[in-house]
């Protein structure tokens, strides 16, 4: 009885894993832009393998802290991956869908280069 | 219950490599070098996916340790990917 009920939490944490990597991957596909690509893709690491892991926790003979430990670092590695690839595309100047006059607070080339094109008021020469 | 389960945990894994396939082609041929390198990710956070699911299908915990080790990898490659693209050095 009481495997029975792990095994139906273990189904359902399947079937919601698989849900998340399938809107994961249809916004990967459809969205317009490497930004809104790369947070449609954090959902696959963070949401989908997580519930695949707690499954895998609840009805496979494996010790609690080796799961749990591949839940942490998939936690963390999931935002900083992420922060990597977007500050990767910022750097190299890559378009946003929908970009206006004045979104990008620093050229590509670095924050001296624009700076020296457009000083703030307190350092103009009068 | 258990026919239910393992007929549940078949199609999880053939959806999950019908997704590893879409990524492999995003991987092939995005539109920048960036889209390719979040192709590459999501290869790798699929393949961990897969691995997951193997373990769950034949009831052993040794594919978690390969999980792992998958896991491990994929992170350093896409950091030291994304830092040589941001930076133009890998240190």
């Amino acid at each position: 009885m009481d495997s029975d009920i792990l095994q139906y939490l273990a189904a359902a944490a399947v079937a919601v894993g698989t849900f998340f990597s399938l809107v994961g991957v249809l916004g990967f596909i459809r969205l317009p832009d490497v930004y809104t690509r790369l947070h449609a893709t954090g959902k696959v690491g963070v949401f989908g393998v997580v519930f695949l892991l707690i499954a895998a926790v609840i009805h496979t003979p494996l010790g609690w802290g080796k799961g749990l430990f591949l839940v942490f670092f998939l936690l963390v590695t999931g935002a900083v991956t992420a922060h990597a690839l977007a500050s990767a595309a910022y750097h190299l100047g890559l378009p946003m869908k929908g970009e206006m006059e004045g979104d990008r607070d620093v050229d590509p080339a670095g924050p001296e280069v624009s700076a020296a094109v457009d000083p703030p008021p307190y350092n103009r020469e009068p | 219950m258990t026919p239910v389960f393992d007929i549940i945990l078949y199609i999880s894994l053939l959806i999950h490599v019908i997704l590893m396939g879409i990524a492999l082609r995003h991987l092939w041929g995005g539109e920048n070098v960036v889209d390719r390198l979040i192709g590459f990710d999501l290869l790798g956070t699929l393949t961990l996916a897969v691995l997951v699911l193997v373990s769950l299908i034949y009831r052993q915990s040794v594919y978690i340790d390969v999980a792992l080790a998958l896991a491990v990898l994929s992170f350093v490659g896409s950091v030291a990917l994304a830092k040589y693209l941001a930076d133009d050095k890998m240190f």
